[in-house]
């Protein structure tokens, strides 16, 4: 009894002291407790070691209550929402999941200030931005796939003079998506080595298959959010994955792929050209990890028909829930972990920052290291090129209905049209279902 | 003639012997050798794992992932030993609570005369086959209301739940096998009906008692969906839980994955084979009879 | 007059029917009921709109519900059938060992050591196309030199996940079926050889029957267990591609928590429960049938 009565009359000190201050004042938050949800995993640990710093410096603790991987994360916050036990405080949110939690997450712009807003990259921030509510702050892990490929493959002279031989241009590293395919099928030799690989299930098939419709003039969805991918742009776009298929310059598991099997196949030297995640590129460069280690070369994504770079992207961040009991310490510890020292810390791991200032100390930091500065390059310019996915809370569930039919065209169960039309109607039925139109 | 036929018979059973022992080693590493490859690549390095061309023969064998593991978070550490013992309590506790309800209530289905004896059992029975999907949402409703989300309790109750019907069905079947007479005459040297229990119808029985435990214990220590529903921090993850910790969004760390495995397959591993010497109490029982 | 007491069977059952009615029967109401609500988790007021049977309707007539459906019962009984035979086999062989036994029949659980979703990994590696152990294994050997999609193609995904299924399962019955074995009465055997059977009508006519309730016993769990391969597939193939593989469990866990729409999986679930309580109660009456026949019936 007497504790309680203690502890909350803390808080409500605490809660007195909101409008007070705004920089972390040593003993803002005493005795306050932020209950933490965070997304668990080698690369995503460090910052947190961070926390203890934020808690001496407020009087705070935070008590990580969970501690999963995205897919986990998502399945558990769905659960909460079901079950009303929305009390506790952060969590991490990521771009593409974040439009499925419209009750979820509290709007950030009134905890935080506007200049510190805008020190983030201004479309971050959009795509952060769903209903007009600033749902989370991006912390230094952001994603945009970009070209790697093998070096030697492109210095070969051989190689070289056939290909020029074979499709009348010079031998380089892709700059469009036609480049991309005719190279993937020039360098193939299956069983033992293949041209290219891409994600064949889930999100990863559906997401590539998006951004390559827009790189071809297209979209996913028209602005009632009517289905708008059975377009000229949609076909290229699945001919596109089925070309390389058909062509045996895949490997003939790739529908089955995701994002660890598509790793582990350019680390283990059999792929020539691979689009891919920033965050492979010091493991495609360890010795210790991968054969193609020394010889690996990034460049910037290629483009489509339409002159738009492909450019699927997304990044995590974190959030405040609606019934938070203490939004103004929670919002200051997202704050904490979304600032420009912790992304500096972050990004020193090899993950990509979210803030422009940071970007100017990564490049910088990266002076001198070839490889790095290669990739930042790669990074830095495919990044202008990102776009979220679509801002719907039913993208995951488009996205469900979607990439079967895509592995379908692939695999030769249904034609292109067929295959496209299937996926559209089956789209149109579900918006119509949740009502959205 | 009479040796001939000798001689064909010792030649036929040194045949059927040959034939015996090649279909058991072969059938022995069809078991093992997919076992043993997780073994074997808890001690190498990724990029060997993955190879192409492959590496058949080990090299560079070393302790890395095991290091790696009980180092600190995010140097490749994950909280084995916390994993560890959140497996054990729960593991431990949820099968000897099942064999006890278990037990009770297969003895009473083997021994007892009642209505509607055949309709309870089935609906028992039933309870296995709720797919998780529709169970797991309203657990977790229902343990985050009552505080019992993220707890060893919490986990413990779902899996006694899980193992009871199995283990009732076996037991059951156990006890039936043993004559009611055995017990009866007993009963009638003056024992009661629960010493007659213990001191002739249980060691008869334990067989099934230790073949029900072993099951028992194994789905609660291997069991993955429910419990990453139902537990969300070090406090009550288990270690199958923990395995998902070698993955993130884009990457999955097999090797490391694979040395986590090892460890939560020994103690299973150990545990099985002390448990193993009850199922012959199952031979004296034969014995018993003849 | 004495008081009328609770019946000692009733004492005995009452903490089995306790437990199972608190996490089994009350979490299945809620599902009942939700499965007559357009339930969807992230919006919970959803949960109060009664629509009827339209979740059912809808499933009865989904041909992507009835192709999982359909490929549910064919993996049952491909699986379950398979894993007996191979489980009795490997039972007889292993019963005959005389030395070194104990550490042979722990040899032989081993697969039951391993998590399922270690199990999904494992054979996803195993089966993979380009770098995986199989198609490693045969190029090495010269017996082929293509890369075999083993976890794509028609027929050889699901034969994939029926392998991977009967590697982690088969022990369950082998070690049932020995400690059928071990529980069989030596005289009758012993009055057959002195009557002079052949080794095959020992078995068929005296082990068998014998051992038919432990393998009924045993297919009737494994029948309710082998629906819960689920973290197997899920890590497999996750039902596709192009739905190949996808099973009732794949479907349902993902309408329910990656589209969120609950009440349509739980309505689902519900149709499946259907064919669950079928394959129970078929080997439950088998059940009764060779236990009757050994005059063990209850």
């Amino acid at each position: 009894m007497y504790k309680s009565a203690i502890r909350s009359l803390l808080s409500a000190t605490a809660l007195l002291a909101i409008g007070v201050a705004s920089p972390a004042i040593a003993g803002e938050y005493d005795g306050v407790t932020i209950d933490a949800k965070l997304i668990g995993g080698q690369q995503y640990e460090a910052l947190y070691g961070r926390i203890a710093e934020w808690e001496a410096a407020t009087g705070a603790t935070v008590n990580i209550i969970s501690k999963k991987n995205h897919f986990e994360l998502d399945k558990e916050f769905k659960s909460d929402i079901a079950a009303g036990t929305t009390n506790w405080c952060v969590g991490s949110n990521h771009s593409s999941f974040a439009p499925q939690y419209p009750t979820l997450y509290t709007d950030l712009s009134a905890y935080v200030d506007a200049d510190e807003i805008a020190g983030f990259v201004p479309a971050m921030i959009a795509s952060s931005t769903i209903g007009g509510r600033l749902v989370m702050l991006p912390r230094a892990q952001f994603d945009v796939s970009v070209l790697y490929y093998q070096k030697s493959l492109f210095e070969d002279e051989a190689n070289k003079t056939a290909f020029a031989a074979e499709y009348g241009y010079d031998l380089v590293p892709p700059l469009t998506l036609d480049q991309f395919r005719d190279q993937a099928i020039f360098f193939a030799d299956p069983p033992n080595f293949y041209g290219t690989q891409y994600a064949g299930k889930d999100e990863g098939a559906s997401g590539r298959f998006y951004e390559m419709v827009v790189a071809n003039g297209g979209q996913m969805f028209n602005d009632d959010w009517t289905p708008a991918f059975n377009s000229d742009a949609g076909k290229e776009a699945l001919q596109w994955f089925l070309d390389l298929y058909e062509a045996g310059a895949v490997p003939p598991g790739t529908t089955s792929y995701l994002w660890d099997e598509l790793g582990a196949g350019f680390a283990s030297g059999t792929i020539a050209i691979n689009l891919d995640w920033p965050g492979w590129s010091g493991y495609f460069n360890d010795p210790e990890s991968s054969k193609a280690a020394g010889n690996v070369g990034i460049t910037v994504q290629p483009m489509g028909s339409a002159g738009i770079h492909t450019g699927w992207s997304g990044f995590h961040g974190f959030s405040v829930t609606e019934n938070c009991a203490n939004k103004d310490a929670a919002a200051s510890l997202v704050s904490f972990l979304t600032s420009e020292a912790s992304q500096i810390a972050e990004s020193s791991g090899g993950s990509l920052p979210t803030r422009t200032a940071v970007w100017d100390v990564v490049v910088a930091n990266a002076e001198g290291d070839e490889y790095r500065t290669m990739a930042l390059n790669a990074f830095q310019e495919g990044a202008t090129y990102a776009f979220a996915v679509p801002q719907t809370e039913y993208w995951i569930e488009a996205s469900n209905l979607i990439f079967p039919e895509i592995q379908a065209a692939i695999l030769g169960d249904k034609t292109v049209d067929e295959a496209l039309q299937a996926a559209s109607d089956a789209v149109d039925e579900m918006m119509r279902e949740n009502g959205v139109y | 003639m009479a040796l001939d036929l000798n001689f064909q018979h010792r030649v036929k059973a040194r045949l059927i012997s040959i034939a015996h022992t090649v279909t058991l080693f072969i059938a022995m590493s069809i078991i093992c050798i997919p076992g043993l490859w997780i073994v074997l690549n808890s001690f190498r390095p990724t990029v060997d794992i993955m190879a192409k061309p492959p590496v058949w023969i080990p090299r560079d064998l070393n302790l890395d992932n095991y290091y790696a593991m009980f180092g600190g978070a995010g140097e490749g550490g994950v909280p084995v030993l916390q994993y560890f013992t959140n497996s054990l309590i729960i593991s431990v506790t949820s099968t000897l609570i099942a064999l006890l309800i278990g037990m009770a209530g297969g003895y009473a289905f083997a021994r007892y005369r009642f209505k509607g004896k055949n309709a309870i059992f089935i609906g028992l029975l039933l309870t296995r086959a709720v797919p998780g999907v529709a169970l797991s949402l309203p657990l977790f409703i229902v343990m985050a209301k009552t505080g019992l989300i993220d707890t060893h309790i919490g986990l413990i109750m779902v899996y006694v739940a899980m193992n009871v019907p199995f283990t009732i069905w076996l037991i059951d079947g156990f006890f039936r096998q043993i004559p009611p007479d055995l017990a009866e005459a007993a009963e009638i040297d003056g024992c009661t009906r629960w010493q007659a229990f213990w001191k002739v119808e249980f060691p008869v029985a334990k067989a099934g008692v230790a073949s029900a435990g072993i099951f028992a214990f194994l789905t609660s220590w291997n069991e993955y969906a429910l419990a990453s529903q139902l537990t969300r921090s070090t406090f009550s993850k288990t270690m199958p839980v923990g395995l998902r910790d070698f993955t993130s969004e884009f990457t999955i760390n097999w090797g490391g994955m694979c040395a986590l495995a090892v460890l939560m397959i020994i103690p299973a591993l150990v545990l099985t084979f002390l448990v193993q010497k009850h199922l012959i109490a199952g031979l004296t029982f034969g014995g018993v009879k003849g | 007059m004495r008081r009328k007491k609770i019946p000692t069977w009733f004492v005995l059952i009452f903490p089995a029917l306790v437990i199972l009615a608190a996490v089994v029967l009350v979490p299945l109401l809620f599902s009942l009921y939700s499965s007559f609500t357009p339930y969807k988790l992230t919006r919970p007021d959803t949960l109060f709109k009664w629509i009827g049977t339209f979740n059912y309707q809808k499933a009865i007539n989904s041909a992507v519900f009835w192709a999982a459906f359909g490929r549910t019962v064919l993996l049952l009984t491909i699986a379950l059938n398979l894993e007996m035979l191979l489980g009795l086999g490997l039972a007889l062989l292993v019963s005959r060992v005389t030395r070194g036994q104990r550490a042979l029949r722990t040899l032989m659980m081993f697969p039951m050591m391993f998590s399922p979703i270690l199990v999904g990994f494992q054979f996803k590696f195993i089966f993979n196309d380009n770098v995986g152990l199989v198609n490693n294994a045969l190029q090495s050997l010269g017996l082929t030199n293509e890369a075999i999609p083993w976890l794509v193609d028609k027929n050889l995904a699901m034969f994939s996940i029926i392998f991977a299924e009967m590697w982690s399962s088969t022990s369950v019955f082998a070690i049932l079926i020995l400690a059928g074995l071990f529980a069989i009465p030596q005289d009758p055997l012993e009055a057959a050889k002195v009557d002079g059977c052949t080794p095959w009508q020992t078995f068929r006519h005296i082990t068998l029957p014998f051992l038919m309730p432990f393998i009924y016993i045993a297919l009737a769990i494994r029948s309710l267990d082998v629906a819960r391969a689920y973290d197997i597939v899920q890590i497999m193939t996750n039902g596709g591609p192009a739905r190949r593989t996808e099973l009732l469990w794949t479907l349902i866990g993902r309408t329910g928590y990656v589209d969120a729409k609950m009440g349509y999986a739980n309505a689902m679930g519900y149709i499946s429960i259907v064919m669950a309580i079928f394959f129970t109660i078929f080997f439950f009456r088998k059940l009764n049938a060779a236990r009757s026949e050994l005059g063990m019936a209850g």
